[in-house]
């Protein structure tokens, strides 16, 4: 454990160091927040008893959906194939640590960046500036940070599993791209889940992609009733042990192909 | 050689590079084709279970969205290199265009064909025409040029625009920033009518960043949708106006800049 806070405090502050970018960015969320603000307002004029949601609840998932949208672009899959394509990935595995390990401590120090330098900031404004309600009770504000970590290790192994594809197909720009759209579309981060017609519905639901932002969000909004909490949070975990293993045993024939490439 | 052959003959070459991968040809088309079916398919979900958005409905919606991209796909296609400008800057590898025989812009500009964006092109044709058909739309001779006065229009002022910001590193060293700073208003511009948004946001796109010219503008008229009572209905014509007014900004300040231009290289 503290060997993983060593390597997530130091990535913490070799983000840091381009702190001009992040501040940008956050100065650019409230941006928007405002759009999808508007977007929903006008959509609730023309239709106001839509599917039982209140604009509020409705505003307060969409506004929040882009404050923590960050949270998610911390993965390990560029980090892998840049350093596939530098051939520096020798220095990665010549360490004596675990890379799945050393991976999701890094990404972990750059998420909590995030949180404070972009995600908590940007909550702020959405509150103070475009309806952002509180979550309801002080349960549903940690249910909310709980079942957001459990969103961002599934994100993680997804990511990571990607990542380790690189290191077979060198080349993963474009495929990344392609997932990463797919996956913005299924988590709900746009458009909520339960406007989901038929079909596209149920493979929203079976997906994994739901767990990353429908679930902190629609918890966070006060959508989700008490039994679809414990269902949601049995769900992320599900997924979570899955992509674990499937990371575990993805990495492990990956890594052996690699030694038997180096000369 | 003139300017144009000298652009064509830069470009030839780095797609030449580009075409030893073919791989990352085909997965860079698909991974566009994916990226513009998933924007399409969120706004059909809002559409079809709102029916429309703010008297848009889902075709109209289609082709607001896919002229914006045939303009911006005809910008990426071409021109995006511009925006690496802050690059060359900094590492003081821009002394290389000063050095050349040629004009420093046409050099830049010829460095990259960004020739996955072809898939762009298809997809902003292939939805114009799905629109059109399904629109019921019957353009004559007038419409159709003003239609592709506003492609091209489209294509200029997203690279004014981007060039400008990229210019701005001349006196900051920097533009990155700016690029992330827009970049909101480029997206919410591209996918939803600009009438949804409300007053403060309509003046900034109108004005500041002109990026409604490249879509919402000219859609009014080209769909009909203009209300000739409202005290803006001419901007829907101004996109060539505003097209041409940018490259006399952008010729302007690219001519200060360079003067201005201090290798940053040792």
């Amino acid at each position: 454990m503290k060997t993983f806070w060593a390597f997530a405090r130091q990535h913490f502050h070799a983000t840091a160091i381009y702190q001009l970018d992040f501040w940008l960015r956050v100065a650019s969320t409230p941006i928007l927040m405002y759009g999808m603000r508007w977007l929903w307002i006008t959509l609730y004029r023309q239709r106001p008893d839509a599917f039982g949601v209140s604009l509020q609840q409705m505003v307060t998932y969409a506004v929040l959906s882009m404050a923590i949208e960050n949270l998610f672009y911390t993965g390990p899959q560029f980090y892998m194939a840049r350093q596939v394509r530098s051939g520096a990935i020798d220095g990665d595995l010549l360490r004596p640590l675990d890379f799945h390990f050393h991976m999701l401590a890094r990404s972990t120090g750059e998420m909590l960046f995030r949180i404070i330098v972009i995600a908590m900031p940007a909550m702020l404004v959405g509150y103070f500036l475009f309806d952002l309600q509180l979550p309801a009770t002080l349960q549903t504000g940690f249910l909310f940070m709980v079942t957001l970590l459990l969103g961002y290790l599934v994100n993680f192994h997804l990511d990571f599993l990607l990542g380790s594809l690189a290191l077979v197909t060198l080349e993963i720009h474009s495929i990344g791209w392609a997932f990463q759209a797919t996956a913005r579309f299924f988590s709900g981060q746009f458009v909520p889940l339960w406007l989901f017609p038929g079909a596209l519905g149920i493979v929203a639901n079976i997906l994994p992609f739901r767990a990353i932002v429908s679930t902190p969000l629609s918890i966070y909004a006060g959508v989700l009733r008490q039994g679809d909490i414990v269902q949601a949070v049995g769900f992320q975990l599900f997924w979570l042990i899955i992509l674990l293993m499937l990371s575990r045993w993805l990495w492990g024939r990956v890594q052996t192909r690699i030694v038997s490439q180096g000369g | 050689m003139n300017g144009f052959q000298l652009y064509f003959r830069l470009i030839q070459i780095s797609l030449q590079g580009h075409m030893q991968y073919r791989a990352n040809f085909i997965a860079g088309i698909l991974g566009l084709i994916v990226w513009n079916v998933i924007n399409l398919g969120l706004i059909g979900i809002l559409v079809t279970q709102f029916t429309s958005l703010n008297n848009w409905t889902l075709w109209e919606l289609v082709f607001l969205y896919c002229l914006w991209i045939l303009g911006h796909s005809l910008y990426s296609l071409f021109f995006s290199h511009t925006n690496q400008l802050e690059d060359y800057l900094i590492e003081g590898t821009f002394d290389q265009f000063l050095l050349r025989p040629a004009s420093p812009l046409i050099q830049l500009l010829g460095r990259e064909l960004q020739y996955n964006e072809i898939a762009d092109l298809l997809i902003g044709v292939t939805g114009l025409s799905l629109a059109y058909a399904q629109l019921a739309l019957d353009w004559d001779g007038w419409k159709w040029s003003f239609f592709i006065m506003a492609v091209l229009s489209g294509a200029v002022i997203v690279w004014a625009t981007n060039l400008l910001i990229a210019c701005s590193a001349f006196w900051t060293g920097r533009s990155r920033g700016t690029f992330i700073i827009v970049s909101p208003f480029y997206g919410l511009v591209q996918q939803y009518p600009v009438d949804i948004f409300g007053n403060a946001f309509r003046i900034i796109v109108t004005s500041l960043i002109p990026v409604a010219f490249i879509n919402y503008y000219p859609a009014l008229f080209l769909l009909d949708k203009l209300d000739y009572t409202s005290s803006g209905w001419w901007l829907s014509y101004m996109s060539p106006l505003v097209a041409l007014l940018l490259i006399g900004i952008v010729s302007r300040v690219w001519h200060l800049a360079l003067r201005r231009y201090t290798s940053s290289g040792g």
